[in-house]
C-alpha cells in the first residue's frame, strides 16, 4: 500500500511538475521584465501567491500520500507600504524554499515519474504478453516472442520489473518525505536537516547505481557503440558533487568557507562535464578551455569577495552566539538567586517574625517561654545571615573586588574540602569582568573536582600574559567530565562572552584539566 | 572604656552605640567613613575603635585599610574590625600589623550581646578576639598531615577557642572543664606543636595564630 502511494506521489510530479514549470517560468519572466517598473510589486505578490498555492497543493499531496509533516504555502503578505510589500516577498524565506522544492519536483521528480511509469508500463506489458503475443511483433535482437512458451518466459521479467518499480518508488518516497518536511513548512524545517540530507544522498547513490546497471544491461542486450559511458560519467559526477556538498555542510568548522567550497565543487563538476562532452564528441581543438576559464574567473571573484566579507561575518556570528549565551547565563543566575532568596532568607525571616510575635504575647504571662523564643530567634537570624552571606559570595565574593583574583582564589582554596595548591603570577590586576569570570572558572572547577571527580589534590595556576589571563585548574580525579553538564556549559558561555576560550581535557581515569584563556588589554 | 565606632549604616551605628552605652562603655564618637575615623582616632585617642570593613565611598575595604593605617599612627589604640563576611587574609593582615589588642568578628556575633561585650572589653584591654569562622579557615590550611593531626579532639577544641582569643577561664567554662584541665591541655598542645609557652594570654594567642598561618 505504502509503495503504491509512494508511486502515486512520484507520478503526480508529471502533473504538478508541469504546472510548477509554467508558474516559475511565467513568474520569473514577468517579474524580471517588470523589475524596473512599479508593476514589479503586484507581479511579485501574484507570483508569491501562485507559488504559495502550488506549495499548498504539494503539501497536501505529500501529507496524504507519503505521510510528510508538511504544511507550507500558508503565507500572509507582510510589510506595510507599497515597496515594502514587494520587499517582503523577496526576503520571505518560505518563498525561496518553496521554489526550491518546486524546482526539485520539476527537474528530479518529473524525469523520475517518466522513468518509473515507463518501467511499470513495460513490465505490465510483459506480464500480459502471453494473452496477446500473437498480434504483436516483440523481439530482442534476433530473439522473437513468437510462441506461447517464449511469451511466458517474459512474464517473470515483467513481475520482477513491477516489484522493482514499487520497491524503488517506496525508497524514493521515504527520502522525499524529508525533503518535503524541510522545504514545505512556513516556519522552517521540521527535520533534522543533516539526517534528511544523508537519506537523500543514499537514495541518490541508489538511483545512480540503478541507472548505471540498467543502462549497462540494455547496452549488453542491444549492443552498439558504448553509449552508457555518458550515463556512467554523468551520473557519477552528479553523485560526487552531491556528496561533496553534503560533506561541506557537515563540517561545522568550515562555516565561513562553505559557500566557496560548494562553489569550487560545482565549478569542478561543470568543468568535468564540459571535458566529458568534448571527449565524447571526438576531441580535437580543446574548446572547453573557454568555459572553464570563465568558471575559474567566477570562482576567483567569489573567493575574493568571501575573503573580504568572511572574517567580519564570522565575527558577527560569534558575537551573536556568545551574546545569546551571556544573556542566558545571566538569566539563569538571576533565577537561581531569586529562588534562593525566596526559599531561604525570606522564608526564614517570616518564621523568625512569627517567633518574635509569640514572644511578645508571652512576655507577661510566661517570661521564661518568651526568653526561650527570643533565644531561638537569634539563632535563626544567625542562620539566615549565614545563608545570605553564602549567597552574596556566590554572586560576587567581596574579597575579589577588595584584593583581587589571587586572594579570592586562595580564600576559596581554604574552604575547599580537597587540598588546593595555588600558584599565581598576576602582577597587574585584569579588568573586573575578567577577574570575575576567572574566579568562577576556578570555583566551578574546584567544586567539580571535589564533588564529582573524587580528586584528592587540586592545582590552580594563574598566569597573566601581556594581553591574556590564563586560569588552569587540574585535579587527579577520575576524569571523564560531562562536557554538556549545565555547570561547564554555563562556564563556557561566561568565558566566551569575554571572547575567551575554555578547554576541558578529561580523559577517563587520568584527571581533569580546565583551562580558560581570557583576553584582557592591560 | 572609651569607644570609637565607624559604621556607615545609621541603623547599625546607632544600635551599636546604644548597646555599648547600656553596657557601661563610653562611646566618644560614632562616624560613618574612614577619613572621619582616622581623624577622630587621632583627636579623641579612644581605647578601642570598632570598625566596619566596608565604608564609603567605594564600599570595598576602606575600613580595614584605615584600621591598618591606625595601627601605625595610633598603635596603643585597640581595633575591633566587624564585617558581614570574614576572610582569613584580612585577619592575617590585621595580626601582622602588630600593636595593641586586635579583633575581627562577623557582625552576626553582635547579636550575642554578652559575648560581644566581652570581646570588646577583651580587645580593649589588649587581648584578641577572632571569629570562629576565621579560626576554621586557618585550621583548614592544615588539613594535610602535620602536627595538628596529632592533637586529641579535646585539645583541638581548646586550641580553637584559644585561637579565638579566649582566656583560660573562658575556655574552661565553655568546655565544662576545670581550669587545671585546660592548662594541662594547653601545655600538651604547645609541646605537640613545638611552641614556646608564654604566660601572657595575648602573646600566647599570637604564637598560636602565627603557627596556624604558616
Amino acid at each position: 500500500m505504502r509503495a503504491l502511494r509512494g508511486l502515486l506521489f512520484l507520478a503526480s510530479a508529471l502533473f504538478t511538475g508541469s504546472i510548477a514549470f509554467a508558474v516559475l517560468l511565467v513568474g520569473w519572466l514577468t517579474v524580471g521584465l517588470l523589475a524596473i517598473t512599479p508593476l514589479a510589486v503586484p507581479a511579485a505578490i501574484l507570483f508569491r501567491a501562485a507559488v504559495g498555492a502550488l506549495a499548498r497543493l504539494e503539501s497536501a499531496l505529500a501529507r496524504s500520500l507519503i505521510g510528510a509533516r508538511a504544511d507550507g504555502g500558508r503565507y500572509t503578505s507582510g510589510g506595510s507600504g507599497y515597496w515594502r510589500r514587494g520587499l517582503a516577498v523577496a526576503i520571505d524565506r518560505a518563498f525561496w524554499r518553496e521554489q526550491a522544492y518546486l524546482l526539485v519536483r520539476l527537474f528530479v521528480g518529473w524525469p523520475l515519474a517518466v522513468a518509473l511509469i515507463s518501467v511499470l508500463g513495460s513490465s505490465l506489458w510483459f506480464v500480459a504478453l502471453p494473452i496477446y503475443y500473437r498480434w504483436v511483433d516483440f523481439h530482442i535482437g534476433s530473439w522473437q516472442a513468437d510462441s506461447l512458451q517464449r511469451a511466458v518466459l517474459l512474464v517473470p521479467v515483467g513481475v520482477i520489473g513491477v516489484a522493482l518499480t514499487f520497491a524503488v518508488a517506496r525508497g524514493i518516497a521515504r527520502g522525499w518525505r524529508g525533503l518535503a518536511e524541510s522545504l514545505l513548512n512556513d516556519d522552517g524545517p521540521r527535520q533534522d536537516l543533516r539526517l534528511m540530507h544523508s537519506r537523500i544522498l543514499r537514495v541518490h547513490a541508489f538511483l545512480t547505481a540503478l541507472a548505471i546497471t540498467v543502462s549497462l544491461i540494455v547496452w549488453a542486450l542491444v549492443g552498439g557503440y558504448f553509449w552508457p559511458g555518458w550515463v556512467i560519467i554523468g551520473t557519477l559526477l552528479a553523485l560526487v558533487l552531491h556528496g561533496w556538498i553534503y560533506y561541506v555542510l557537515s563540517r561545522d568548522d568550515w562555516r565561513g568557507h562553505r559557500a566557496i567550497a560548494m562553489h569550487a565543487g560545482i565549478t569542478t563538476a561543470l568543468a568535468a562535464t564540459v571535458v566529458q562532452i568534448w571527449a565524447f564528441a571526438g576531441g580535437g581543438n580543446f574548446w572547453p578551455i573557454w568555459p572553464i576559464l570563465a568558471f575559474a574567473i567566477l570562482l576567483g571573484a567569489h573567493a575574493l569577495y568571501e575573503r573580504r566579507r568572511g572574517p567580519l561575518e564570522q565575527r558577527i556570528r560569534v558575537l551573536e552566539t556568545t551574546r545569546a549565551g551571556a544573556v542566558d547565563v545571566q538569566e539563569t543566575e538571576l533565577r537561581r538567586i531569586e529562588r534562593d532568596l525566596h526559599d531561604g532568607a525570606q522564608a526564614r525571616l517570616v518564621a523568625l517574625g512569627m517567633n518574635l510575635g509569640m514572644a511578645e504575647q508571652k512576655l507577661d504571662a510566661d517570661p521564661e517561654a518568651a526568653r526561650e523564643l527570643v533565644a531561638e530567634t537569634r539563632v535563626g537570624i544567625e542562620e539566615a545571615l549565614r545563608e545570605l552571606r553564602d549567597l552574596a559570595r556566590g554572586i560576587h565574593p567581596p574579597v575579589l573586588t577588595d584584593r583581587g583574583l589571587e586572594a579570592a582564589i586562595s580564600s576559596l582554596a581554604h574552604t575547599s574540602a580537597v587540598p588546593v595548591f595555588v600558584s599565581a603570577d598576576v602582577p597587574t590586576r585584569p579588568p573586573a569582568a575578567v577577574e570575575t569570570a576567572a574566579y568562577f572558572v576556578a570555583a566551578e572547577a574546584m567544586t567539580n573536582a571535589a564533588k564529582h571527580a573524587g580528586a584528592t589534590r587540586i592545582e590552580v595556576r594563574l598566569v597573566r600574559e601581556p594581553s591574556l589571563l590564563v586560569v588552569e585548574v587540574s585535579d587527579n580525579g577520575r576524569g571523564g567530565a560531562d562536557l554538556s553538564g549545565s555547570g561547564l556549559v554555563g562556564l563556557r558561555r561566561r568565558v566566551e562572552a569575554l571572547d575567551g576560550t575554555l578547554t576541558v581535557t578529561s580523559p577517563s581515569g587520568r584527571g581533569t584539566t580546565l583551562r580558560a584563556e581570557l583576553p584582557c588589554e592591560s | 572604656v572609651r569607644v570609637l565606632i565607624a559604621e556607615d549604616l545609621a541603623l547599625l551605628r546607632d544600635g551599636l552605640t546604644r548597646l555599648l552605652r547600656d553596657n557601661g562603655f563610653d562611646v566618644v564618637d560614632a562616624v560613618d567613613n574612614a577619613d572621619a575615623l582616622v581623624h577622630a582616632a587621632k583627636a579623641e585617642r579612644p581605647d578601642i575603635a570598632i570598625v566596619d570593613i566596608r565604608l564609603p565611598p567605594s564600599f570595598r575595604d576602606e575600613g580595614l585599610r584605615a584600621a591598618l593605617e591606625l595601627r601605625e599612627t595610633v598603635p596603643e589604640m585597640a581595633i575591633l574590625v566587624v564585617s558581614q563576611y570574614v576572610e582569613h587574609a584580612y585577619a592575617t593582615e590585621l595580626l601582622a600589623a602588630g600593636g595593641g589588642g586586635v579583633g575581627y568578628l562577623l557582625k552576626d556575633r553582635i547579636m550575642n550581646v554578652d559575648e560581644f561585650v566581652d570581646a570588646v572589653r577583651r580587645v580593649g584591654e589588649g587581648g584578641t578576639a577572632l571569629d570562629p569562622e576565621v579560626v576554621a579557615q586557618l585550621f583548614s590550611q592544615h588539613r594535610t598531615k602535620g602536627p595538628l593531626e596529632r592533637l586529641t579532639p579535646r585539645e583541638r577544641e581548646v586550641l580553637e577557642l584559644m585561637a579565638e582569643g579566649r582566656s583560660n577561664a573562658a575556655i574552661a567554662s565553655a568546655l565544662f572543664l576545670s581550669l587545671g584541665a585546660v592548662e594541662k591541655n594547653i601545655a600538651s598542645i604547645f609541646t605537640k606543636l613545638g611552641l614556646q609557652q608564654t604566660p601572657e594570654d595575648h602573646r600566647r594567642v599570637l604564637a598560636v595564630l602565627t603557627y596556624l598561618q604558616q
